[in-house]
């Protein structure tokens, strides 16, 4: 990340105040959000999604495993983030390491629910094969591609459009097994079973510059920010998921405005990104 | 379709495949055997003598390419001018760079080029405008002329010896650019004119179309002593501080530079050189559409500006004939 002069930061900082950013875009205003499904065929489910310049993908894999003795009825997800060194030189070695775990985390509280698994995006329940026996492991990892500002509205976006993506197959368990044995099972390689994603929420980041806070800002603009608040919201206008970067303090008012306004900007974001996937699952069976 | 990165409806890829076909078809035939992938064939005569040079190879007896570009041949030498490249200065290049180090006696800039280049003091002119021996006290002041991270513009000087770059800036109209945004394209975009400095009066912004690909676009300053300048711009500095923001650039101004913007990068990712008349046609045909500032990155606004210029082609070649 180069730095910026007196100047630019001075010209970025007024276009903010001003309502007209450098890309002409206003302050609640994401830039064109592209879609791409399918983009690696060993995985189960995957999308790459670009905003601006940003550009991630998100690959979901699915294991056959055991569920945690703590919690039965329930499949296990893991969310992981990598940064590749080809978005930025200080990704390089284990510059991206810091980010990465950041960017997971924040993914993980926004998205999978509390440590019992509760009010969880990804209903945890529905991966269960047998109870207490057999579950389906979820790996989501993302990567980065190419950096250019709001990275974590980027993953969450890539990760709705993979799991909506994602078909996993289809079980039979063998009838007959005693109550102590581990189940034999056959996967079916042509059934496979969608995903409910309707109730997997986007995360809109509202990052302060100044006075203002503003929408899906660049990698430039997030270099003038003061503190950035991330807001998972759902279909139905929920918030799941609320996580602050940055060290300057906020009024509690302005974090009460901030909730309203990424639920109205989440709406137009839901819908958007609905038809994104839509047109992109389309191009996807035409080729 | 240059792997655009667009999503198109039916209509408009239709519509983009046959504007693009369209210039394809206008485009110089002599030429077109010339632009090469990598690991294609280079015509040569085999029986002449010549030199290998960038971005060859020799497989099986036959010269291949081993970068994508244009076969240039010069005398004996033949060699691929790669077109995603970094810069290739030439003396006498208006260029726009970004002060990475302030050093002994000079600057080093950032300018897309393989390495850094060099402005020196003695190569500046000063700011009181008087002709003289640089003195210490001089060299002490420098961060007073340029700071780290500024913008500056100035022009390719020479190649000392050891292969590093020599800039100048020996005029008013060289110098700190403040007050505007600084666009990064591809070098090969920017062809060399005789004018690299537009002030475009009836948007009252400045546009350096810098060779390395480094485009600034800014609101209008008169040439000026940058002295004064600077001491204003700390006065003003601590204003902001106090939380006046009269100093901002006035909104009809902010939209003339956002949409000067948007045009050259609608053209850039349309592979569009990037001239003063094409970006006036962009930003033109954009206001006259009534088109937000916005959504001229929109799908639709890159297939009318493909459209506009394969229209425009045509008109002149026609005239040529």
């Amino acid at each position: 990340m180069v730095g910026l002069s007196v100047g630019e930061k001075h010209f970025i900082q007024g276009g903010i105040a001003q309502d007209l950013r450098s890309d002409g875009r206003k302050r609640l205003t994401y830039r064109p959000i592209y879609v791409e499904t399918g983009v690696i065929p060993q995985a189960h489910g995957s999308a790459r999604v670009r905003l601006g310049a940003t550009d991630v993908i998100a690959s979901v894999k699915a294991e056959l495993g055991k569920p945690s003795a703590l919690q039965p009825d329930k499949g296990k997800i893991a969310i992981y983030v990598d940064c590749s060194p080809t978005a930025a030189p200080m990704f390089e070695g284990r510059g991206g390491e810091e980010l990465s775990t950041e960017l997971s985390v924040a993914l993980q509280r926004c998205l999978l629910g509390g440590k019992s698994g509760a009010g969880a995006g990804i209903d945890p329940t529905s991966l269960v094969v047998v109870e207490g026996k057999v579950c389906w492991d979820l790996y989501i990892d993302g990567l980065v591609i190419s950096s250019d500002g709001n990275l974590l509205d980027a993953l969450a976006a890539a990760i709705k459009a993979a799991l909506s993506n994602t078909g996993i197959p289809k079980v039979d368990v063998a009838a007959e097994t005693t109550s102590d044995e581990q189940p034999e099972v056959n996967i079916s390689d042509e059934e496979f079973l969608q995903f409910d994603t309707s109730g997997i929420p986007v995360i809109v980041t509202l990052t302060k510059v100044g006075r203002h806070y503003i929408v899906d800002a660049t990698s430039e603009e997030e270099s003038q920010m003061s503190s950035a608040v991330s807001i998972s919201v759902n279909r139905k206008g929920h918030i799941c998921g609320l996580t602050k970067r940055g060290g300057v303090g906020l009024d509690p008012s302005i974090i009460l405005d901030m909730i309203s306004v990424a639920k109205h900007v989440s709406e137009q974001l839901i819908n958007k990104l609905d038809s994104e996937i839509a047109a992109a699952e389309a191009s996807e069976e035409e080729s | 379709m240059r792997g655009l990165k667009l999503p198109l409806s039916q209509t408009q890829r239709v519509r983009l495949q046959r504007a693009f076909e369209k210039l394809q078809s206008l485009s110089a035939k002599a030429n077109s055997d010339a632009s090469l992938t990598v690991a294609d064939t280079i015509p040569v005569n085999y029986e002449d003598a010549f030199l290998k040079g960038h971005g060859t190879a020799d497989l099986n007896g036959e010269l291949v390419a081993t970068v994508c570009g244009v076969v240039e041949r010069v005398n004996n030498l033949v060699y691929v001018r790669a077109l995603r490249a970094r810069y290739k200065p030439e003396v006498g290049d208006v260029v726009v760079g970004r002060v990475v180090e302030v050093a002994q006696k000079r600057w080093r800039l950032e300018i897309n080029f393989s390495q850094d280049a060099v402005l020196m003091l003695s190569s500046m002119n000063m700011p009181d405008g008087i002709q003289r021996r640089r003195t210490a006290l001089d060299e002490l002041n420098m961060r007073s002329i340029f700071e780290e991270n500024d913008i500056v513009c100035a022009e390719v000087r020479n190649f000392q010896h050891d292969g590093s770059l020599q800039l100048q800036a020996r005029s008013q109209k060289y110098g700190k650019l403040e007050k505007g945004q600084l666009l990064i394209i591809d070098p090969y975009l920017v062809k060399k004119s005789k004018q690299h400095f537009h002030h475009l009066e009836q948007f009252g912004v400045d546009l350096i179309l810098g060779r390395n690909g480094y485009i600034w676009i800014g609101e209008h300053v008169e040439a000026r002593d940058s002295m004064v300048i600077d001491q204003a711009k700390n006065i003003e500095q601590s204003t902001v501080v106090e939380g006046i923001n009269q100093a901002y650039t006035p909104l009809e101004m902010r939209q003339n530079i956002c949409r000067i913007a948007n045009a050259i990068r609608v053209l850039t990712s349309l592979g569009f050189n990037v001239d003063l008349n094409l970006i006036m046609e962009t930003v033109e045909l954009s206001s006259s559409l009534k088109i937000d500032i916005h959504d001229m990155l929109g799908s639709e606004f890159h297939v009318l500006v493909a459209e506009m210029e394969a229209e425009r082609r045509s008109l002149t070649t026609k005239r040529k004939r």
